[in-house]
C-alpha cells in the first residue's frame, strides 16, 4: 500500500481534488492546458520536493512524495507533475539550479533518448551515462520525431545532437543509480492507473444493463473483473515494495535497483492482463475518447515503454539472475536482499 | 483510499536466524538420504519419521504455548518453517494440517484436557489431523454436506461419507462439517457443525484412493453409527459455517498457495546455472518478478494475521494468483530446460518435474477452486 497520509500526498490529494475534476483531462487533450492546476502545484513548491534544501526544495523523504504520485495519476494528472519531480531530482544531485516551470527527463542513448511529456514540459534534465554528465536543455531546442503518441504523456524521440544545454554538470550517479527511481515513480502510476481503471469498471457494469440485468450479475463478467482485481492488488505490492527499497536505499539507490525491476516486469506484463479485461466489460464505450477508460489505458500503454518495456527489463534482471546461485536468488525472493552482503 | 492492503514488512534479524537453522536441517537431512525433495510436499509427501525430527527441533506448534507443548512463537516464526520447507521439497505432509489448522481450532474450542492431551502429540510431531469438508455431493458446493451427527446420550452418532481427505489413512483425528440439524428452509448455513472425530473409534472405515499418478495420499472416509463423546463438537452448535469459511480465509495465504512447485525450479536453477540462453533470460526475470511479488503479499497478509487483522479479499487474491504461479512454474521450467542438452538433465530433475507435472491439477482445486475464489473475489467487489 502507497502511503497517502503526510503532508506532502495530502496536499497533493487537495489540489487534485480541486483543481483535477473528470473533465480536465479531457478539456486538456482537446488544448485547454490545466495551468491552474499546475500553479497551485508549484506555489505549493511540490515539484520541489525532492530538491535539497540548499537548492531551494524541501528534501522530503522518498516515500512522502510517492502518496503525491499515486494521487496524481488517479486523477489522469495532464501535468508532468511526476516527470518534474524526477528531473528536478536529477538537475538536484548535479547541483543545477531548479528553474521554474514543468520539466521532463530523458535518459539518453546516443544524442536521443524517448521523452514523455515533451510536448507540454518546457524544460528537459537530461542524464548522459556516457560522459557522466546532467544537463538542461529547452525541450523545444531538441528536434522532436514525428509520430502518434500512445497517450498525452507517452515517449517522443528527442534528438539532441543540435541543441546546446542551458546548464550542464558532471555526475557521478550511475545509471543504475538513476533507474530505481524513474522506474519506481512509474510502477506507483502505473499501480494508481489500474486501481482507478478497476473502479470504472466495476461501476461501470454496476450500472449498465443487459439481457434486463446488469452486467455485473454475469459469472463471466464477474470473473474477468476479479483476475484483473488480483493483477492490480499485485501491482500496488511490486510498486510498493519498490518505493519501499528506495526509501531505504536513499543514500545509494543503486541498492534499490533490483526491487524496481521486479516492479517494472511485474506490472509492465500485467498492463495486458488488466486493460483487455476493462475494455472487454466497457464495450464500445470505453473505446470513445468521450468515455474516462482510456485516460488510464492509454497512459498504462505508454509508460510501460518507460526506458525500455518489459521484455527488455525481464530480460536485463533474468541474465543476472542466470549467474547467480539459487541460495542468492532465494533469498531475494523472500527478503529483498538480492546481492550477496 | 487504496483498494488493497498489503503492508511491506522488512526481514527480521531474528527470523533470518531461524531460516538458517532450518536450511542447516534441512540440508543434512537431504545430504543424508532421508527424503526426496518432491513439489507439493505439503499435500503429498508424509514421512512420520521427518514429522518427528521437526517436532524435535521445536518446528512444529511454534505459535502456541508451551503449557501445551508449543514454543511460544508467532506465526511469523511458522511462517519461516513453512516456507523453507516448502522450499526443500521436504515430507512436512503429516503433521502439516494439524499444526496450521487443527491446533489452533483446538485452542480456540477445545476443552482443556483435550489441549493437555492432544496439542503437544501434534507438536511433537506425532499426532496427525485430516480435513474433513468434502464429500461426494459437496464439493464447490460445500453447504450441501449430507453427513449427519444425531443427538445420541453423551454425544453425537456420525452417519455418512467424506472424500478426498489428504492423509486420513495416517491420521489420528479429522475434524468434519456435519449437519446437526437441518437446513432452514433454503439456508443450508445453518444446522452445521464441526466435529473432531477419532479415527480408530468404531465404525470408521478409510479407503485409499489413487491419484493419476499412483500414489494414494487421499481418502474416502466412511462413518457408520461412530459414536462421538460429546464434547468433541468443536465451537458452537450450527455455527459450523461461519467457523469454517473463517478458516479458509485464514489459510488462503500461506506459502504453500505459491511455493509449492519452487522446488522444481530451484533443482533446475542448480542445473541451468551460467547456461540460459538469452532467449531464456526473460522467462526467467518475469518468473522471478512474479514470485517477489507475491512473496510480499503473502508475508504482507502473514504480518496482518498476526497483527489480528483477517484481510479476506487479499487473501482470496493471493490463492487465485498463487495457485496460477505455481503451474506456470513448473510450465516455465520446462522451457528454461532447452537451454540444456537433454543428455545433461540430471536423473533427479526429471524425476521432480514429472512429479510436478503430475500434482499440478489439484493446486487450482483444494481449498477453494479458482472459481470459487474469482466468486468471493467478485462479492467483494461489490459485483454479486
Amino acid at each position: 500500500m502507497i502511503n497517502t497520509e503526510g503532508m506532502v500526498a495530502e496536499t497533493a490529494a487537495k489540489i487534485y481534488t480541486d483543481l483535477c475534476g473528470r473533465e480536465v483531462p479531457h478539456e486538456a487533450e482537446a488544448g485547454q492546458y490545466p495551468q491552474a492546476l499546475w500553479d497551485a502545484l508549484a506555489e505549493n513548491g511540490l515539484p520541489l520536493a525532492w530538491v535539497s534544501e540548499d537548492n531551494g526544495g524541501f528534501g522530503a523523504d522518498y516515500d512522502e512524495v510517492f502518496g503525491a504520485i499515486w494521487v496524481s495519476a488517479e486523477a489522469a494528472s495532464p501535468v508532468p507533475f511526476a516527470e518534474t519531480l524526477i528531473a528536478n531530482w536529477l538537475l538536484d544531485r548535479a547541483g543545477i539550479s531548479i528553474p521554474d516551470g514543468a520539466s521532463t527527463f530523458a535518459l539518453l542513448d546516443g544524442n536521443a533518448a524517448s521523452v514523455p511529456f515533451a510536448g507540454t514540459a518546457d524544460r528537459v534534465a537530461v542524464y548522459d551515462s556516457s560522459k557522466n554528465e546532467i544537463a538542461l536543455y529547452k525541450t523545444a531546442d531538441a528536434s522532436a520525431a514525428d509520430g502518434q503518441a500512445l497517450s498525452p504523456d507517452s515517449d517522443t524521440r528527442l534528438d539532441f545532437s543540435t541543441a546546446t544545454p542551458v546548464a550542464s554538470a558532471a555526475t557521478n550517479l550511475s545509471r543504475r543509480a538513476v533507474e530505481p527511481l524513474i522506474l519506481t515513480v512509474r510502477a506507483v502510476q502505473m499501480a494508481s492507473a489500474i486501481e482507478a481503471a478497476l473502479n470504472l469498471s466495476i461501476a461501470y457494469v454496476s450500472d449498465r444493463e443487459q439481457f434486463g440485468r446488469p452486467l455485473s450479475k454475469f459469472q463471466a463478467i464477474q470473473h474477468q473483473l476479479a483476475v484483473a482485481a488480483s493483477e492490480s492488488a499485485a501491482a500496488t505490492m511490486a510498486a510498493t515494495q519498490a518505493a519501499s527499497a528506495l526509501a531505504r536505499n536513499a543514500d545509494d539507490p543503486e541498492k534499490a535497483w533490483h526491487e524496481a525491476v521486479v516492479a517494472k516486469v511485474q506490472i509492465g506484463h500485467s498492463v495486458e492482463a488488466v486493460t483487455v479485461p476493462f475494455h472487454q466489460v466497457h464495450g464500445a464505450m470505453g473505446y470513445t475518447q468521450e468515455y474516462d477508460l482510456h485516460h488510464y489505458t492509454r497512459r498504462l500503454w505508454g509508460w510501460r515503454d518507460t526506458l525500455g518495456n518489459e521484455h527488455h527489463w525481464s530480460k536485463l534482471l533474468g541474465a543476472e539472475l542466470a549467474v547467480t546461485s539459487p541460495d542468492q536468488i532465494w533469498k531475494g525472493v523472500t527478503t529483498g536482499a538480492w546481492i550477496a552482503s | 483510499m487504496q483498494r488493497f492492503n498489503f503492508p511491506v514488512v522488512q526481514p527480521d534479524p531474528a527470523l533470518e536466524e531461524l531460516r538458517s537453522e532450518l536450511q542447516a536441517f534441512l540440508k543434512e537431512e537431504r545430504d543424508a538420504g532421508n527424503f526426496r525433495p518432491e513439489p507439493e510436499c505439503w499435500m503429498a509427501s508424509s514421512d512420520t519419521e521427518f514429522s518427528k525430527k521437526m517436532g524435535k527441533r521445536g518446528w512444529i506448534g511454534l505459535t502456541w504455548s508451551s503449557k501445551y507443548g508449543g514454543h511460544d512463537k508467532t506465526a511469523l516464526e511458522r511462517y519461516i518453517v513453512t516456507e523453507e520447507t516448502l522450499r526443500a521439497g521436504a515430507p512436512v505432509g503429516a503433521h502439516w494440517i494439524a499444526d496450521r489448522q487443527h491446533a489452533p481450532m483446538l485452542l480456540e474450542h477445545g476443552t482443556e484436557e483435550q489441549k493437555l492431551d492432544i496439542l503437544p502429540r501434534i507438536a511433537a510431531g506425532e499426532c496427525y489431523f485430516a480435513i474433513g469438508l468434502s464429500e461426494p455431493g459437496a464439493g464447490s458446493d460445500l453447504a450441501n454436506v449430507k453427513t449427519k451427527a444425531e443427538k445420541v446420550e453423551g454425544g453425537w452418532k456420525v452417519n455418512g461419507q467424506k472424500i478426498w481427505s489428504s492423509g486420513a489413512h495416517i491420521s489420528h483425528y479429522m475434524v468434519a462439517i456435519l449437519r446437526t440439524s437441518p437446513a432452514d428452509g433454503r439456508n443450508r448455513h445453518v444446522g452445521l457443525s464441526q466435529i473432531m472425530i477419532d479415527l480408530s473409534l468404531p465404525g470408521v472405515t478409510i479407503k485409499p484412493i489413487t491419484d493419476l499418478s499412483g500414489d494414494a495420499h487421499f481418502n474416502e472416509v466412511y462413518f457408520e453409527d461412530v459414536i462421538v463423546p460429546d464434547d468433541c463438537l468443536l465451537g458452537e452448535e450450527g455455527g459450523g459455517w461461519k467457523q469454517v469459511t473463517g478458516e479458509l480465509a485464514m489459510e488462503r495465504s500461506g506459502p504453500e498457495r505459491f511455493l509449492s512447485s519452487y522446488i522444481t525450479l530451484e533443482t533446475a536453477l542448480h542445473q541451468l546455472r551460467g547456461k540460459l540462453g538469452s532467449d531464456s533470460h526473460g522467462r526467467l526475470g518475469k518468473l522471478i518478478a512474479n514470485l517477489r511479488t507475491l512473496r510480499g503479499m503473502s508475508w504482507g497478509i502473514a504480518n496482518l494475521l498476526h497483527q489480528g487483522v483477517s484481510p479476506e479479499t487479499e487473501a482470496a487474491l493471493v490463492k487465485d494468483l498463487g495457485n496460477r504461479l505455481e503451474n506456470d512454474l513448473t510450465l516455465q521450467v520446462r522451457a528454461l530446460l532447452n537451454d540444456l542438452p537433454e543428455e545433461e538433465w540430471s536423473d533427479e530433475m526429471r524425476r521432480i518435474l514429472n512429479i510436478g507435472i503430475l500434482r499440478s491439477p489439484p493446486n487450482t482445486l483444494r481449498g477453494g477452486t479458482t472459481e470459487v475464489m474469482r466468486g468471493i473475489t467478485a462479492r467483494q467487489l461489490g459485483l454479486r
